[in-house]
């Protein structure tokens, strides 16, 4: 099966699934959480890098989802990226929390378990690339590694300009001219 | 102020917003705003679904069964509901038809039916001497296969990555390295040419799903040699 089929297919169970979540069927969370929880875990980890506040965090998530499941409308987007924004916004709004608690020392001797995917393999959740993979491609690699560090690492400005050992001012303008380049490229000039 | 009043802003906001580097009172202030205004969530809605795909190099990770519960318990759902709950029956179906396909798996790999013929191998050992990682490259099938050995401890929320080491060009990434087991992946044409240039290989830890970047967050623990076979 391609991998764009793959994605209409998943995309379709979860806004049907969306849509008994808003009926208040409870199985049908049941096997959205199946379906969702481990890419949004792995989306929440990266972000907060502490287990255990990632996966108070996912509970957070999925009652939230529960909640506001009859406000997703499929015309206006995939099911995956309305719930994996749930996620980021609620880890971003705990990161804020957590920035001036002492940083705790890993856990160690504990595996995630993970699917065995390279990197470069499509996942059925994520969009087909096309127009986008095309557009990113036009940036320049400071500006992509820096919307990188922001959207997946959940870093602020500061944090990535400590991380790249580039001046603040700098990191600001990759990232303000690398959306700018993106809106434009997938939208037309304006 | 109202979208259609100032349209020039919305749109660096809701980006910056979902990217998630709109931060502090701003973010407090965009929020509400987006709540209340339509076309600022459509601008939202047009990033959101666009910034997913910088997401793609994230892999499932299982959360642990507690989360399900405590879900459950807040939303007052009734018992039984239990995601990975299966019969008997089918548990030991499935378990023996993992068997099945484990043993054709090692049965043909004994025999020699693997990818190709190795074409260069590196052996990655800690201090003690004790190997951690077999990494074979068989470079007629372009195929990258990857023995685990014995792991020491490491961080939960980190993971191995494996790079290629060109002469005179910047670190390759060949994907994870697996705690346990092996695995095996077909390597694009950019991490062929890089091996094909390459004396050695590197281990760096990175955060979960490999290093965000394309290159290493951190310093190599383990560099060895990459023999031709």
């Amino acid at each position: 099966m391609s991998p764009a089929v793959q994605t209409a297919d998943l995309d379709q169970e979860l806004q049907s699934l969306l849509e008994r979540c808003a009926a208040s069927d409870a199985s049908a969370l049941q096997r959205l959480y199946q379906l969702a929880a481990p890419i949004l875990f792995a989306c929440l980890l990266r972000i907060l890098r502490r287990r255990a506040l990632a996966e108070e965090a996912l509970q957070d998530v999925f009652v939230s989802i529960w909640q506001s499941a009859g406000q997703f409308r499929a015309t206006r987007g995939r099911p995956m990226a309305w719930m994996m924004s749930i996620a980021r916004y609620r880890a971003i709004d705990l990161l804020r929390h957590e920035r001036s608690a002492p940083v705790l020392v890993p856990e160690l001797a504990e595996r995630a378990e993970m699917a065995e995917e390279s990197r470069e393999e499509a996942a059925p959740w994520s969009p087909p690339g096309g127009l986008l993979e095309r557009c990113l491609g036009l940036l320049t690699d400071h500006q992509r590694n820096c919307l990188e560090l922001a959207f997946v690492g959940g870093n602020s400005h500061e944090d990535i300009s400590r991380l790249t050992g580039n001046p603040l001012g700098t990191v600001k303008s990759w990232i303000r001219r690398g959306l700018q380049s993106l809106r434009q490229c997938l939208e037309g000039p304006t | 102020m109202t979208p259609q009043e100032h349209p020039e802003i919305v749109d660096p906001l809701a980006a910056e917003y979902v990217l998630g580097t709109l931060r502090g009172p701003a973010r407090r202030r965009f929020a509400a705003w987006r709540a209340s205004s339509a076309p600022v969530q459509e601008r939202c809605r047009f990033w959101e679904e666009n910034l997913m795909h910088l997401a793609r190099g994230l892999r499932p990770i299982e959360p642990p069964e507690q989360v399900w519960h405590g879900i459950r318990a807040r939303l007052n759902l009734p018992a039984g509901l239990e995601p990975r709950r299966r019969s008997t029956g089918r548990l030991l179906a499935i378990a023996a038809s993992i068997l099945l396909v484990a043993g054709l798996a090692a049965l043909l790999y004994w025999r020699g039916l693997q990818p190709g013929r190795i074409s260069a191998v590196a052996s990655i050992a800690a201090p003690s001497g004790q190997q951690i990682w077999q990494v074979e490259v068989y470079g007629t099938t372009g195929r990258l296969v990857v023995l685990a050995r014995r792991l020491p401890a490491h961080p939960s929320d980190r993971d191995y990555e494996l790079w290629a080491l060109p002469a005179g060009g910047k670190p390759v990434s060949l994907g994870l390295l697996p705690a346990t087991g092996s695995t095996q992946r077909t390597l694009t044409a950019a991490q062929q040419q890089a091996l094909a240039h390459a004396p050695q290989v590197a281990v760096t830890l990175e955060p979960l799903g490999g290093s965000p970047t394309g290159q290493p967050t951190t310093t190599p623990i383990y560099i060895v040699p990459l023999q031709s076979v």
